[in-house]
């Protein structure tokens, strides 16, 4: 077994126990589905930004459509949950894909901003379309799944579901990473021109990294939802999506490790810095700052060099290469 | 649909003044764009912050951390001190966003005036609270009329100041020595410093510069919409859609997408829908690039091979 194996499985089984150990507190377990839901959309992200290298700020949005469908399959068509969370998830795919395709002339600060437009847009049909979503009172009575007779609807339960999507995510961008769609996608990261030259196909690949991402939110906006059982559409703002990048820049763009690690930091810290009262998101702003400035390459380039450290120089070839390409670019 | 000429003359006044606006934030985008080849994510709260500092020394009373303030100095003293104090605020962020990023590309700076944002957003909230404060115009009228045309003074000087700042601007660029060094750094950094140029310190004048147009259009427009935290995002958020509908880098084209998106959504808005105003400019914004991604006046630098 490699080490990035061992160290996956001690960090599910770490994580697994967290419903035993914070056992009394609602709160902090309801706190660790939430890092859980983000992480799943920070790692669809990572995909679109740190794989292929596509900026995108209407990540929230992806989220939130995840969110809503779920929401309205369960509560006005009569879906289970494990109808509609699929459903909803190929919906964003489907999205990702509608998005995607236009998008795909961009890059840069274009793109960026064409899906700041998309992110907008959706709010406000969330915010207008009253018939399908109720407008900016929101969805309410969204229910938790069930397997049977048995509702589960405590978060240490709910908690399980979210960790074994996480898992699964985590697997799948992995392996995408490692497999030709990754390393095509990590190709055009660094140079579209030259990929295309060597045969890669740029433009199924970015469509492909816009599904993904997609999809991944999507699952992420539909678990949260059946969590906190009522969704508004304040929650998946313009705000959100920047919240989304930052997530995963403070990871570290192309470690699937790091996208959890950044969503769970990012998610917690606002409840650390509550002593601070009310100056507590300027810290956080301040942080960010910090974060970009002193750790380029994110927590997971950080450990990364920690490790290097401490243990003999690695074989050379395919270790390097592979940790080395974000650091001009993303 | 009942056409009414003197209704529309109103509303194309007032999408002239609203595009104004667009127009000024855009080509604050747009010169830091073309200095260092970032967009400031930031460049919406230059729009909020000054509209904040100045009504601290304007209305008659506000609470400043919790302290009222009743100072109600005169408008054009105030004016002159919120733009010496943003100068100063525009070097700091020039200090500390952008230099020592300088060479990492383009996404870290985004990040970090991306966190720049989030930084001043929560500092206005806690200095001067979440309820959104009305900022006094320097008008007693609130509309003059001309025969049956309801004119917004404010509307009118928005215009007036944003004209002249662009003869400004034209003057400064094609006739003096500054602004010929801003042109030259902005088209070439390496070559502009072999020259002689001092790159850093045209830099950070563009920087000034940008964040005081964000002022200017902040003082302008803040006593036509209430003052809150996030006043300055959908304004930036529209003029960066502006600066890209005219071509991203080309400074006519951010002034006339501006204007045509101001124009057209004030249209929109009372024609269309009300609801989704919000969303004309993103519409336009998709539309364009669609169909002519180099934007309405073609691109002055290549980002989309």
């Amino acid at each position: 077994m490699s080490r990035a194996n061992a160290g996956a499985l001690v960090a599910i089984a770490a994580a697994a126990a967290i419903p035993v150990v914070f056992r009394g507190s609602d709160y902090l377990l309801n706190l660790c589905v939430l890092a859980g839901a983000y992480s799943i959309a920070v790692m669809g992200l990572g995909i679109l930004l740190g794989y292929a290298g596509q900026m995108s700020l209407g990540q929230a949005a992806f989220f939130g459509i995840g969110a809503y469908a779920s929401g309205w399959l369960t509560t006005q068509a009569g879906w289970n949950f494990w109808e509609a969370v699929p459903a909803a998830m190929a919906l964003s795919a489907l999205v990702g894909l509608c998005v995607g395709y236009p998008c795909l002339r961009l890059s840069g600060h274009y793109l960026a901003l064409a899906t700041i437009g998309f992110g907008i847009i959706t709010q406000l049909v969330l915010v207008n379309w009253k018939a399908f979503t109720n407008g900016s009172d929101g969805m309410s009575g969204i229910p938790a799944p069930a397997i049977g007779a048995y509702t589960i609807d405590s978060y240490g339960a709910y908690f399980y579901i979210v960790l074994a999507c996480v898992s699964a995510g985590a697997y799948v961008s992995s392996r995408i990473k490692a497999t030709r769609p990754g390393r095509a996608m990590q190709a055009i990261r660094e140079n579209e021109l030259a990929a295309s030259a060597m045969g890669i196909d740029a433009t199924r690949y970015k469509i492909l990294a816009f599904v993904l991402a997609g999809a991944y939110a999507g699952l992420g906006g539909a678990l949260l939802a059946h969590s906190i059982k009522f969704i508004s559409p304040d929650s998946y703002s313009f705000d959100a999506s920047v919240v989304f990048l930052v997530m995963l820049i403070i990871g570290g763009a192309s470690s699937v490790g790091g996208a959890i690690v950044g969503a769970a930091l990012l998610t917690f810290l606002p409840e650390v810095l509550r002593p601070l009262k009310n100056s507590y998101i300027m810290v956080y702003g301040a942080a960010v700052i910090a974060m970009i400035i002193f750790m380029p390459q994110g927590l997971a380039g950080l450990l990364q060099a920690v490790i290097a450290r401490f243990s003999p120089p690695p074989d050379p070839g395919s270790e390097t290469i592979a940790a080395r390409p974000s650091a001009q670019r993303s | 649909m009942h056409f009414d000429s003197i209704a529309n003359l109103q509303l194309l006044i007032n999408g002239f003044a609203i595009g104004s606006i667009y127009a000024l934030v855009a080509l604050g985008f747009v010169l830091i764009y073309n200095a260092v080849g970032v967009v400031n994510f930031a460049q919406g709260d230059f729009v909020m912050l000054p509209s904040y500092v100045a009504i601290s020394f304007l209305a008659p009373s506000v609470a400043v951390f919790g302290v009222q303030m009743h100072w109600q100095l005169p408008p054009l003293a105030v004016y002159l001190l919120v733009i010496v104090l943003m100068t100063g605020f525009a070097l700091l962020f020039n200090r500390i966003a952008y230099y020592p990023l300088r060479d990492r590309g383009w996404m870290p700076v985004v990040i970090s005036t991306i966190g720049v944002s989030i930084f001043l957003r929560n500092f206005a909230q806690l200095t001067w609270g979440s309820q959104p404060l009305s900022f006094p115009s320097p008008f007693t009228a609130d509309t003059i009329d001309f025969g049956g045309l309801h004119v917004r003074p404010q509307d009118l000087l928005i215009i007036a100041v944003t004209a002249t700042l662009i003869m400004f601007q034209y003057v400064l660029f094609e006739k003096t020595s500054l602004g010929k060094q801003m042109q030259a750094t902005a088209q070439d950094r390496t070559t502009a410093r072999l020259l002689g140029i001092r790159v850093g310190r045209i830099v950070a004048f563009t920087f000034v510069y940008s964040v005081l147009l964000g002022t200017i259009s902040g003082l302008l427009v803040a006593p036509v919409f209430t003052v809150t935290k996030e006043m300055g995002g959908l304004i930036a958020l529209k003029a960066f859609a502006a600066s890209i509908v005219g071509g991203f880098g080309n400074i006519p084209g951010a002034i006339i997408g501006g204007l045509t998106i101001g124009v057209v959504e004030t249209f929109g808005g009372f024609y269309i829908s009300s609801a989704y105003t919000d969303a004309i400019a993103f519409v336009i914004l998709i539309a364009v690039l669609l169909v002519r991604p180099q934007g309405l006046f073609g691109e002055r630098v290549a980002e989309k091979a």
